[in-house]
């Protein structure tokens, strides 16, 4: 079986907010909403840190990092549960997805997300330009929308646009069911987090901090189980940087600090957006 | 014994100038509902005050206060009955019709909140067992239906007594009076489980969720069925004063007295003993020093909690509690009045504590996907606010104004009470043990 999921390097993450805006337009999300925000873990203020400069008798302890935050497609979630109707529904591979069909609007469901990755269309939806972007039809009035993983792009093989677009490679996508697939390997190897894990959602979103991590590492707009052999910086072996990355997180090299030159897979080159 | 037909008494003959204003006053309230309704259809839920993080408002409070409202009269009703007492014999009647009224105006307050009321008929094409809406959904059926045919059941022979259609062509004999008086019993027996089974249930629907702060505790469905005994017997309290002033219905002052004093020790069960239950451990658990844990448990955060515990409860209790004041009917009718409104603000609280805290509020938090009026406005929240729309307000009214339509056609066309009322108690309570 597939399961789908998500890694998010927040050491990666440098708050350039592609992904919610690549998201915004894949998906014709409708004006004043959103399905993929990135937040400020730090100050009161976005783009600003907690704690205080190191001058002046100051404690030196600024602190911020981003934390972009959409849909986390739990195992087991609430919203699936709570919807009275099945319009919210988990596919066979993990995504958690809605059926505008038959969703009747009664919001159930965004009050079951702690996330609150749930937006609702309280008027007719207004998208700029008028006849809408992307991929994806628009969604009618009275009814509930969120991050659907892309599913329109993954069941074309396609990675979901905000992974694509990440220009840190931040965003890792796979089946976490493959042991071999770069999501595993990373969330068995580095410190990752569940958002509000004590729920017991148990998200297919995964968050890296403290270490990072080398990143995703395909160069194409597919998904990394398209690939078969061909990778796009290596002899062809493997695709996933397993052997570097092992070599990275050795503990005995001494090193607390992941970034070192043979670890970045490869200079960014200029990518394809998301609406081809 | 067949002396019996026609000593039953309808509690509005006909309706006098007043009694027309009032309708007038009910008839306009609905038109006014069903106007801002059309608008909220056609402009979107965008008309109301809720949000993305505040996603329910005024219809879901006001449905949590109008399922538990309708449990005081069955209960009242039912309870004696399955009992075979005839203690408060004379609340009957009037109890299963407000209780019947309240349910139809709680399933009546979702619709408003539904953004396509349209595809409603999803409940029955799609159906997901494991949604505690769809749980509720029914027992929310099923309890108005049991009202319905309970109403019925205590008056069919009256009307058939009366001559009325509504009868539906069942005799007044003796021989069915008897046959009913089983079916009643049978039918106290079904509403009393029914009666916890909707109170509770609705409370699931917020105490199984585990994203909205104080929602998910066990405590919800025991604290409904609570609230629901003290504003549901309230609101009956308080209707029966009414109906007792203004129509040809007769409270007897001992009988009431008597409720006035049970609504007291619901209110002192629920508003003391239930909120300190919830409370305490949470107080004790957060906080190091006595004090610290004491004023955490005694002091509540918003202005809501104050309404509820002291408007609402210590207030109504000691009115209730003192001797010189509680045989009093005023008295007994403030208190009650001051009940249903504490719980109204219980529900009101409740929705809040879930709404205003967001669990993840980073900057620059969460889309709340209100009009969009160009590139200044700030779309952003990280915590949750709401007021509710004239629209909302309109809406409600005019819902609430058909549940008061409901009751007062109910006095006008059903008997509700018996004239021998009194006298009978002695002849047929010979006749509990047969």
């Amino acid at each position: 079986m597939t399961k789908h999921g998500l890694v998010i390097d927040q050491e990666r993450c440098i708050g350039c907010q592609a992904c919610a805006v690549s998201c915004k337009q894949e998906n014709n999300v409708p004006m004043g909403q959103f399905w993929n925000r990135v937040l400020t873990e730090g100050g009161e203020k976005m783009d600003t840190p907690s704690g205080g400069y190191p001058e002046d008798g100051g404690s030196g302890s600024l602190d911020m990092q981003y934390q972009p935050t959409a849909c986390q497609h739990c195992e087991n979630a609430p919203c699936v549960k709570v919807c009275p109707v099945n319009a919210t529904y988990t596919r066979d591979d993990g995504i958690v997805e809605i059926d505008y069909d038959k969703c009747i609007g009664c919001r159930y469901c965004m009050a079951a997300c702690p996330y609150n990755a749930r937006v609702f269309n309280w008027d007719e939806p207004e998208h700029m330009p008028e006849e809408g972007t992307g991929d994806v039809e628009a969604r009618p009035q009275g009814v509930v929308e969120k991050c659907t993983f892309c599913s329109h792009r993954v069941d074309e093989g396609l990675d979901p646009a905000c992974v694509v677009n990440c220009p840190a490679d931040a965003r890792i996508f796979g089946d976490l069911d493959d042991e071999s697939s770069t999501v595993s390997k990373y969330i068995d190897k580095y410190e990752t987090d569940q958002l509000l894990e004590d729920r017991g959602t148990d998200p297919n979103t995964y968050y890296i901090s403290g270490e990072m991590s080398p990143g995703r590492p395909q160069t194409s707009d597919k998904m990394e189980s398209e690939l078969d052999d061909v990778s796009p910086w290596s002899d062809g072996d493997d695709d996933v940087p397993s052997e570097e990355a092992d070599s990275v997180g050795g503990e005995s090299s001494g090193s607390s600090h992941s970034v070192e030159g043979g670890e970045i897979p490869y200079a960014t080159p200029a990518k394809s957006g998301g609406d081809d | 014994m067949t002396a019996k037909t026609g000593s039953s008494r309808v509690a509005i003959s006909s309706f006098s100038g007043k009694g027309k204003l009032w309708i007038g006053l009910l008839v306009a309230l609905m038109a006014a509902g069903i106007a801002a309704w059309g608008y909220q259809v056609t402009t979107g839920l965008i008309a109301t005050g809720m949000r993305n993080v505040f996603s329910w408002g005024l219809y879901i409070m006001m449905f949590v206060l109008f399922v538990g409202l309708s449990a005081g009269g069955l209960i009242i009703s039912s309870a004696p009955k399955f009992f075979h007492s005839h203690r408060y014999e004379g609340f009957a009647r009037l109890g299963v019709l407000v209780s019947l009224a309240c349910i139809i105006v709680a399933g009546l307050l979702i619709l408003p909140d539904i953004g396509r009321p349209g595809r409603i008929y999803q409940f029955f094409t799609s159906p997901d067992f494991r949604s505690p809406m769809v749980w509720d959904f029914g027992i929310v059926l099923l309890y108005g239906l049991l009202n319905l045919w309970y109403l019925w059941l205590l008056t069919r022979r009256d009307l058939a007594a009366r001559g009325s259609a509504l009868a539906l062509g069942f005799k007044d004999t003796e021989a069915g009076r008897e046959r009913d008086r089983t079916l009643m019993f049978w039918t106290a027996a079904v509403a009393l489980p029914t009666a916890v089974a909707l109170h509770s249930v609705t409370g699931w629907i917020f105490a199984t969720q585990v994203g909205r702060g104080d929602w998910f505790s066990p405590l919800v469905a025991p604290v409904f069925i609570a609230k629901a005994l003290v504003s549901g017997l309230g609101l009956l309290l308080v209707v029966s004063v009414l109906a007792d002033r203004y129509t040809n219905f007769e409270v007897d002052h001992e009988e009431l007295t008597s409720l006035g004093k049970i609504l007291g020790i619901f209110l002192a069960f629920h508003v003391v003993y239930l909120l300190a239950a919830e409370r305490l451990p949470h107080a004790w658990a957060d906080h190091f020093e006595f004090w610290a844990i004491m004023s955490n448990f005694l002091i509540g955060d918003s202005v809501y909690f104050w309404l509820w515990t002291v408007v609402g409860g210590a207030v109504p209790l000691a009115m209730l509690a003192l001797p010189p004041l509680r045989k009093r009917v005023s008295v007994i009718f403030t208190a009650s009045v001051l009940a249903v409104v504490g719980t109204m603000f219980e529900g009101i609280r409740l929705v809040f504590t879930g709404y205003e805290v967001a669990n993840i509020d980073s900057a620059p938090g969460i889309s709340l996907g209100g009009e969009y009026t160009g590139i200044t406005t700030d779309i952003w929240a990280t915590a949750g606010a709401y007021t509710p729309t004239l629209v909302e307000i309109a809406v409600t009214l005019g819902i609430i104004a058909f549940g008061a339509f409901i009751v007062t056609l109910g006095l006008k066309y059903v008997p509700i009470q018996r004239v021998d009322a009194e006298p009978s108690y002695a002849t047929d309570g010979g006749k509990q043990d047969q």
